[in-house]
């Protein structure tokens, strides 16, 4: 085989698990939500009712994880 | 003691009948007739393979391969199945994916589309992938891994009329197309894979996902070369089959409104109507004094499905003999686009050959 291997880059699956996570900042006071009504990202504060800033909808998921998900194409 | 030409054709034939068929074990090997020697022999199959295209377009072939025996048959249809390798995504990274459709089912899909690109690349450059054993580390490099991305993002179109209700018009990428996934070449991939012969699937309107406003597909795709015994998608055909040449062998005229019946016994094409000529009228047979009448004749029995439906019929029962050809195969090639579809049977005889060797520097060992 050459020398001159090359390594294809594979992306975020290189770097350890939430590598970029920094234990010495301070904790986020904010929370992103999406809206179950209108879809929207609602920022919610620590202590804030649970409600979308658009629409006043009460029901509010959770973001999909920021984090790569590796699936085998078969 | 050679056998007359009829023994010999006999011989060939496998016979259909209503309800069974008959003569179906070949017999041309060395010690089944006393006094015949049918050992192989290099010249005679030489002198009598012979192969005949019929159709040949990229995405479909048809032809004959005659002068062969089943097995040799049965084993390049199975090669040009399992073993002639082609390109599939293997590994999909999923960063983001907002739309409807799961990630694995995308996944899958995604695995499924057919892509080519340039052939000196993907024949001599790009070699298989070995998945690494437990504990082993990845090895992606640019001959064995390549590259691809999908990116998109459903949102509003803002020029779109008002009143609009086609979601491709109202919205951007509502539908989320082949044409899409993105090629990045890596390494040396660039000298074999650009311009015509990048990387691209071979179909650019395969339907991938659907989304609406807000949505969105992030993924990295790692691509691999593979073979149809791993996995389907890498099986460079979406059929590849045969079948045995049939034959129709009409023992006693049939004349008249008979001739038209049993036309309709087959497919189009099979059985002509001729005419009986006053030459054939005058001589001694059974065509004497019929000039005129019409004749039932087989023109094409390639054509024929063998149904069989002429044999349900009392007045052709013991007219006809229908059967097949035991060393005449009729392939029928259909290429998933990677290939043209007379490629991959060449890359199958190529296969046999490398096979065929590998098993000759076998048998030498155990010899030693
Ligand atoms: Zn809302």
């Amino acid at each position: 085989m050459s020398s001159e291997q090359y390594q294809v880059p594979t992306g975020s699956g290189s770097q350890a698990p939430g590598g970029s996570r920094n234990f010495d900042a301070e904790p986020p006071t904010a929370m992103h939500y999406l809206c179950g009504d209108c879809a929207t990202r609602v920022r919610l504060e620590k202590g804030q009712p649970i409600r979308c800033g658009s629409c006043g909808a009460r029901v509010l998921y959770k973001e999909r994880t920021k984090r790569m998900v590796q699936f085998e194409a078969r | 003691m050679k056998p007359s030409k009829e023994e010999l054709e006999r011989r060939n034939i496998v016979g259909v009948g209503a309800e069974r068929v008959t003569n179906v074990t070949s017999t041309d090997y060395p010690g089944h007739f006393p006094g015949e020697d049918h050992a192989w022999d290099l010249g005679y199959f030489r002198d009598n393979v012979t192969i005949e295209f019929h159709k040949n377009e990229p995405l479909e072939a048809e032809f004959s391969l005659i002068g062969v025996d089943a097995s040799i048959a049965n084993a390049f249809r199975r090669m040009m199945i399992a073993d002639v390798p082609t390109f599939a995504i293997e590994t999909v990274h999923m960063e983001k994916n907002t739309s409807v459709i799961q990630d694995e089912v995308l996944s899958h899909r995604l695995g499924l589309i057919p892509f080519k690109g340039g052939k000196t690349g993907f024949r001599k450059f790009m070699k298989f992938y070995k998945k690494p054993e437990d504990g082993e580390e990845h090895s992606y490099v640019d001959f064995n891994t390549i590259q691809l991305s999908l990116n998109v993002e459903c949102t509003h179109n803002k020029k779109a009329a008002k009143n609009e209700t086609d979601v491709t018009k109202l919205y951007n990428h509502a539908h989320v197309y082949a044409s899409d996934i993105e090629f990045n070449p890596v390494g040396r991939q660039e000298q074999y894979f650009s311009g015509d012969n990048a990387i691209v699937p071979v179909h650019p309107d395969i339907l991938i996902a659907k989304m609406r406003p807000g949505q969105q597909i992030n993924c990295s795709l790692l691509m691999h070369k593979g073979v149809g015994s791993d996995h389907a998608k890498f099986s460079p055909v979406a059929t590849a089959s045969y079948r045995l040449m049939p034959t129709i062998k009409i023992k006693s005229p049939i004349l008249g409104e008979d001739a038209k019946k049993f036309q309709k016994c087959f497919p189009k094409g099979v059985i002509e109507l001729q005419t009986v000529t006053r030459k054939e009228s005058k001589e001694e047979g059974p065509f004497k004094g019929k000039e005129g009448e019409w004749k039932a004749v087989v023109v094409d029995p390639m054509r024929d499905t063998v149904s069989r439906e002429c044999l349900r019929h009392d007045e052709f029962k013991d007219k006809v003999e229908l059967g097949r050809k035991r060393d005449h195969f009729i392939y029928s090639v259909e290429s998933t686009g990677q290939w043209r579809s007379d490629e991959i049977f060449l890359e199958a005889v190529a296969l046999f050959k490398e096979k065929a060797k590998k098993f000759e520097h076998q048998v030498i060992n155990m010899a030693r």
